[in-house]
């Protein structure tokens, strides 16, 4: 089983060992949600970014007619937050919710300073997150306004290879910003695509 | 840099956890301290009821295995023993189940106690497990499909028992063609014990020469026993084979060993008499299963050999070979 600790996480990608970061770590709180669980809702402030250490979160807001939309899905080893709110002290438009029974690291602003006291590197590793994170924003937008629901299917299960087992359906149509009629059609035309009848043989 | 490889590498932190095991812990308890008695075949531990968690929004179940303490392979083959004690589900026009899910590596067998399970599969198969009867899955390469209460039990609510059994496939059958046996009740071969003492069906392997009525893919044997209080008898089972009981309904005492409602008692892998002793009208789930002692890497709904399977099965899944 591979460990995804925030600890873990972090000594991956920084030259510091686990016995010299813990002491550090140990002040950072953690929390334990039960699914369904709200992290963060519409209309509140968010204080804290969500590591997430085991289990599924999804972050999404409601549009005027009360449909969901789901901007990310935060599986192990991510983190999930609302960067407008917690940075600029706003409001959020988001709802950040537990899929799964949900272990969580809570990041706020005097963590990422402890942690950058300790250990310098931290502070250009938190950078370079930033960076991925607006290149993925960035990227969404594009398949959103020009990718088809196949190609943007085909992303997401790059992304995000076991979603597809870990929620329904129309949480992931609701991700790609397409009916869950259009994803089931997808999944068909890439099934009769991929799958030739030499190898579709054991499925009877 | 290609687009997919920009995506791919704008993931935060690392990858998904490919071996998370999603299933609850449970409290042991000792089984009572006595002396080995010649010719008896030892309890190894007596397992308290554990914690209940639901399986979708239909099924209410305590997981016995696996558990992350190394049952997978204490009771290979049987991978997965989920059984939702006897609970009542109100009256309801939201439908109670579990919506669409893969298997493959695995057969899944369903039996049905109290109330009645629908299902559904992605090849248009369908069936009703009513009570006393039982569903036997071969996932194999793969199915998807959905289990649900069936629709009439769902309006209406009522008592309902259920329990779930994942036997994992030998390597050299892990891909074999999906399939179904359903056994109707009134189908199962049955040895009556003699002085009304109860009946013992046999779903698969063998009882007192008696065959069950189910194939599996590696030895096993497995008895639906149905006990009238008082009742007290013995039978073996082969040593070497991985061993346990688990009482659904009543109590009894295994070996000495007691063992009330929704306990399950392990056995030890040694040769003697299982004699069994019902303190009130009891029914019981026995499984028995020489160990397949290959390696095994399980993910949520699959059960392969290796973890590159485990990635070729999600994969399969998520481009729709399961089905849509």
């Amino acid at each position: 089983m591979k460990n995804l600790t925030f600890s873990t996480f972090l000594t991956s990608n920084l030259s510091i060992t686990p016995s010299d970061l813990d002491p550090v770590l140990s002040k950072a709180k953690s929390l334990e949600v039960r699914k369904d669980a709200f992290l963060l809702q519409e209309g509140e402030k968010c204080k804290y970014s969500f590591y997430v250490e085991k289990g599924l979160l999804r972050q999404y807001m409601l549009d005027a007619k009360g449909k969901e939309h789901i901007i990310s899905f935060g599986p192990e080893g991510w983190i999930i937050s609302d960067r407008e709110s917690v940075f600029f002290n706003q409001p959020s438009k988001f709802f950040i919710q537990a899929l799964e029974d949900c272990t969580i690291k809570l990041i706020d602003d005097s963590l990422v300073r402890l942690i950058s006291e300790k250990v310098p590197s931290f502070v250009d590793f938190n950078t370079r997150l930033l960076h991925n994170h607006i290149r993925a924003l960035q990227n969404r937008i594009i398949q959103l306004m020009s990718f088809t629901a196949e190609e943007r299917y085909l992303e997401f299960i790059a992304l995000y290879p076991d979603i597809m087992l870990r929620v329904p359906q129309t949480m992931v149509a609701s991700y790609l910003g397409i009916a869950p009629e259009s994803l089931s059609r997808v999944r068909k035309d890439l099934a009769n695509k991929n799958f030739n009848k030499k190898h579709t043989s054991y499925l009877t | 840099m290609k687009r997919d490889e920009f995506l791919k590498k704008s993931v935060w932190g690392s990858a998904l956890a490919m071996l998370s095991v999603p299933f609850g812990r449970k409290m042991l308890s000792k089984s009572e301290k006595s002396q080995p008695v010649a010719d008896q075949r030892g309890v190894e531990m007596v397992c308290s009821p554990t914690n209940t968690h639901m399986v979708g929004n239909g099924f209410k179940v305590m997981n016995f295995y696996p558990n992350g303490k190394g049952f997978e392979e204490r009771m290979s083959p049987f991978f997965l023993l989920d059984f939702n004690a006897e609970v009542d589900f109100p009256a309801s026009d939201i439908a109670h189940g579990v919506g669409v899910h893969p298997h493959r590596g695995i057969e899944t067998i369903t039996f049905a106690y109290k109330g009645a399970v629908e299902h559904h599969d992605s090849k248009g198969n369908h069936g009703i497990i009513h009570a006393g009867d039982v569903q036997w899955m071969t996932a194999g390469g793969g199915v998807l499909h959905k289990e649900y209460h069936e629709q009439t039990f769902n309006r209406s609510g009522g008592a309902f028992e259920m329990l779930q059994l994942w036997i994992n496939l030998p390597k050299a059958h892990k891909f074999t063609p999906a399939k179904y046996q359903s056994i109707k009740h009134t189908d199962k071969p049955k040895v009556d014990l003699s002085n009304d003492q109860g009946t013992v069906y046999v779903i698969a392997g063998e009882y007192e020469g008696m065959n069950g009525i189910a194939s599996a893919f590696s030895p096993i044997h497995m008895y639906d026993m149905h006990l009238n209080s008082g009742a007290d008898f013995s039978f073996r089972l082969p040593s070497g084979f991985n061993s346990g009981i688990l009482v659904i309904d009543g109590e009894i005492k295994v070996n000495g060993s007691k063992a009330p409602e929704n306990h399950y008692v392990q056995l030890k892998n040694e040769a003697g008499k299982i004699q069994i002793q019902a303190e009130k009208k009891s029914k019981l789930m026995v499984l028995s299963g020489e160990p397949l002692n290959e390696p095994y890497v399980s993910y949520g709904p699959f059960v392969m050999n290796t973890e590159q399977e485990i990635k070729d099965a999600i994969r399969d899944y998520n481009e729709g070979k399961f089905g849509f």
